[in-house]
């Protein structure tokens, strides 16, 4: 049992520290507030790409740094740190992961150099309305014409879609109950993209499908696409807590450092115990969530069954979220929702990872299900 | 990073646990459940003297001093398992005072006492608190006043548990009353409670658990009976009881605990049709105990490996005592509901994780205050955690 980092974990995680403390600040993220610009600093982007930081777990023939899940995940927990405005988790883990996996010999020569380099962007459509498991697609169907997929219907939300070159999408199959997945090209025929705005500003559009032609080519798992969207999911997830663990340390701690200096009666008010108190919840709550999600991320990294681990870390992601944003905001008082200083941002964002792609009720209830299942005790 | 046990420590986990299966006999096992999880019954002290001889006393001591010198890593397993077994084990005796007095006794304790707290034949109580010292432990006033080349001791200690079957008190006393600052006059005495000033008084609390006020009047000591620097007894304190708080949260009883309750579930057909675990609020409760049973799982291994590479950070010791213990008291509430009314019977009508809720939620607050109360956790998580300076004491 080591629950220390090794060498080279500790190196990525200082690379992505460095780059994005140097380029990320208060001033930087307010050029995106309520969609003043596309939530996306194509510069920072790309001092991350050129540092390698995007491919790290993609292999050495692609070009990429050939570490794996953990290591990512830790690059991501910066991003998170910083809610730095670049596709970190829907191009390394949204894209490259899958592609890497289940890709052809020929779709990973033809897109995987070009995506750890940054030529190419990828993003993945998980959701739909009224579906937030985007294992078992509804609302996009696939109909077979010959080895060509016909796509239609609607995928919701779908983050930097406007920005992407190809989008993983999974559609239910015609005719069955069967699951496909594939990387769709956003700009092509019969695509439509309806911009919408979401809680943390972060790029997003619906997609509309209107009879898209697929060609096999692009077609990434045609037949039984439910167990790679499973362990997709399961990757999002990781990393979506990975994310808010970053997030929800980093309110933390200025937090804790605003305590100390604001006083009031005449004393710094961290010294009023039920304030300290409070940050001492959200410590705990913090440690909670980065140990469950290093455990999830520590199983995925070695391949190894994480479904229910993966379930517990985005229950905590979500409990953590949201209890550390509205109590670091009141130990804040009026500061903390006070646009010019930098903590909303980090509530937004602390809400926008505990509801994406499930909150703590809807993996609770599947935690539940397993249980009754026969799943689910302890060794 | 690997979360997961190394296959030797796997071999140590099992190993453990053919041990105990074989070492809990039912009669054994009752005897534990009459003594209310304490012990002290006679076989239980036969079971303490066995595993003396088989050498799972003393497992955390160096080898210098009789011990395995097992790592704080491997010690935790041996608690979990033995926690999980059932047996009230002696660890406030073997495994938190014992290896201080093998550190700083004289030349009396290492003969007399070290080796047979090692052969399982020797038990300490602590007495630390007094009914007007409880959280403020260093207000303390029970007294040791030196005469000729011994002590005399007046005062009186509050909730000395296993006092009564103990054959020594681990004692604070106040050895110097000009001290400028009072945790520094304090220093720490072996009492035999077997002498004539020494006196006990149950006192019997909401869990059925019984400890003891405990009384010393005018019992004369030698000084070999002093433990560690005169007046630097502070020190010894906090470093039993930083100790003791390895074994105070473990998670293997609650994801035994649970993993009872899911079966029982599983298997508990509903009047009307179904089986409990198919309500969706039963499914609802049992995956949140699950997912703070898994935390509190992380969160003492974590302490236990950090304690193990030297590198356990204060916050983190005290998140961990707070955490566990509030969880407890979660977990026997999701718990509790799950059982239902069954959960209100002694016997738990049949349900055995009813049965054991009943009793559990009644003793569960224990913890919360005692070991170190929780709000000075929290103080000192904001403080050498978060860096947040805080109110001077
Ligand atoms: C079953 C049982 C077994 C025990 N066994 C032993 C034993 O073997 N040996 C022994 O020496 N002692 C033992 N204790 C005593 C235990 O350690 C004390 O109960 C504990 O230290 C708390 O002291 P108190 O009960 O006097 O409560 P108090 O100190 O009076 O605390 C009451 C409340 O005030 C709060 N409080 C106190 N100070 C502060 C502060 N600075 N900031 C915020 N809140 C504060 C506490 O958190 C608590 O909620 C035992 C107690 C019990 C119930």
């Amino acid at each position: 049992m080591d629950f220390g980092f090794s060498d080279e974990q500790r190196e990525v995680r200082d690379l992505a520290r460095r780059i994005l403390g140097e380029q990320v600040s208060p001033r930087s993220l307010q050029a995106y507030d309520e969609y003043a610009a596309p939530r996306f600093d194509e510069d920072l982007w790309r001092a991350l790409l050129d540092a390698g930081l995007p491919g790290v777990a993609v292999a050495a023939q692609w070009g990429g740094m050939d570490f794996g899940f953990l290591e990512l995940a830790l690059f991501i927990e910066e991003v998170g740190r910083g809610i730095a405005p670049v596709p970190a988790i829907q191009h390394c883990v949204g894209g490259m992961l899958p592609l890497q996996r289940f890709g052809s010999a020929a779709q990973r020569a033809r897109w995987l150099p070009a995506a750890v380099s940054g030529e190419l962007l990828l993003t993945a459509a998980l959701t739909e309305t009224g579906n937030d498991w985007s294992r078992a697609p509804r609302c996009v169907t696939a109909r077979r014409d010959g080895d060509t997929l016909c796509l239609r219907g609607r995928k919701s939300a779908v983050p930097f879609a406007a920005q992407a070159d190809l989008v993983l999408l999974p559609a239910a199959l015609e005719g069955g109950d069967d699951v496909a997945v594939v990387l769709l090209d956003p700009r092509g025929a019969g695509v439509t993209l309806l911009p919408c705005e979401s809680t943390s500003f972060e790029p997003q559009a619906h997609l509309q499908l209107d009879n898209v032609r697929v060609p096999p080519e692009q077609v990434l798992v045609g037949r039984g696409g439910a167990a790679a969207m499973a362990w997709l999911a399961e990757r999002m997830c990781a990393a979506l807590c990975a994310h808010q663990l970053g997030a929800a340390d980093a309110a933390m701690r200025m937090a804790a450092s605003y305590t100390g200096e604001r006083q009031q009666f005449g004393v710094p008010i961290s010294t009023f115990q039920a304030v300290g108190h409070r940050m001492a919840n959200c410590y705990i709550d913090v440690e909670c969530l980065r140990l469950a999600t290093y455990q999830a991320c520590s199983l995925l990294h070695d391949e190894q069954a994480a479904a229910l681990e993966t379930r517990i870390a985005k229950v905590w992601a979500g409990d953590t979220g949201h209890r550390v944003s509205y109590a670091t905001q009141h130990v804040h008082g009026g500061t903390g929702i006070d646009r010019d200083y930098p903590l909303w941002r980090y509530c937004l964002w602390l809400r926008h990872n505990e509801m994406t792609l499930g909150g703590s009720g809807f993996h609770l209830a599947a935690i539940g299900e397993g249980l009754a299942g026969g799943q689910g005790l302890f060794a | 990073m690997k979360l997961q046990f190394t296959a030797a420590q796997l071999a140590l986990r099992d190993e453990l646990r053919a041990y105990f299966r074989e070492l809990m006999t039912p009669a054994l096992a009752a005897e534990c459940e009459r003594d209310m999880g304490e012990g002290g019954g006679p076989l239980w002290r036969e079971a303490l003297a066995r595993m003396g001889r088989d050498g799972w006393i003393g497992l955390g001591w160096p080898e210098a001093l009789g011990g395995r010198g097992l790592s704080p890593l491997e010690q935790f397993i041996f608690v979990e398992e033995v926690m999980r077994a059932g047996y009230p084990f002696p660890f406030l005796t073997t495994e938190s005072v014992g290896p201080i007095l093998a550190e700083h006794g004289n030349d009396w304790i290492q003969r007399e006492i070290v080796p047979k707290i090692l052969r399982g034949e020797l038990l300490i109580a602590i007495g630390y608190s007094e009914p007007g010292a409880g959280t403020d432990l260093a207000s303390l006033k029970t007294a040791a006043v030196r005469e000729g080349d011994g002590w005399v001791i007046n005062g009186q200690k509050m909730w000395t548990s296993l006092a009564h079957f103990c054959d020594y008190t681990w004692l604070a006393a106040r050895t110097d009353p000009e001290a400028p600052k009072k945790h520094k006059g304090i220093s720490m005495f072996l009492v035999p409670n077997n002498d004539p000033g020494w006196s006990c008084t149950p006192v019997h609390t909401l869990g059925g658990v019984r400890t003891n006020a405990t009384f010393y009047d005018n019992i004369r000591v030698s000084d070999d009976h002093r433990v560690g620097e005169l007046h630097g007894g502070w020190k010894l304190i906090t470093s039993q009881l930083n100790r003791e708080r390895l074994s105070l949260i473990n998670f293997g009883p609650s994801a035994e605990l649970f993993n009872a309750t899911v079966r029982w579930a599983r298997d508990s057909a509903l009047p009307g049709g179904g089986r409990v675990i198919d309500q969706g609020w039963v499914q609802l409760n049992l995956a949140r105990c699950r997912a703070l049973i898994e935390c509190m799982k992380l969160i003492v291994y974590k302490q236990s490996w950090a304690m193990t590479e030297g590198t356990l950070e204060m916050a983190d010791a005290s998140a961990a005592k707070v955490y566990g213990s509030e969880a407890f008291i979660e977990l026997y509430r999701l718990l509790g509901e799950v059982v239902g009314q069954a959960g209100l019977l002694r016997d738990g009508d049949g349900c055995d994780s009813a049965r054991r809720l009943e009793r559990l939620y009644r003793a569960a607050s224990i913890i919360t205050f005692g070991g170190g109360t929780n709000e000075i956790q929290r103080d000192i998580i904001s403080a050498a955690g978060l860096w947040m300076p805080r109110a001077s004491r």
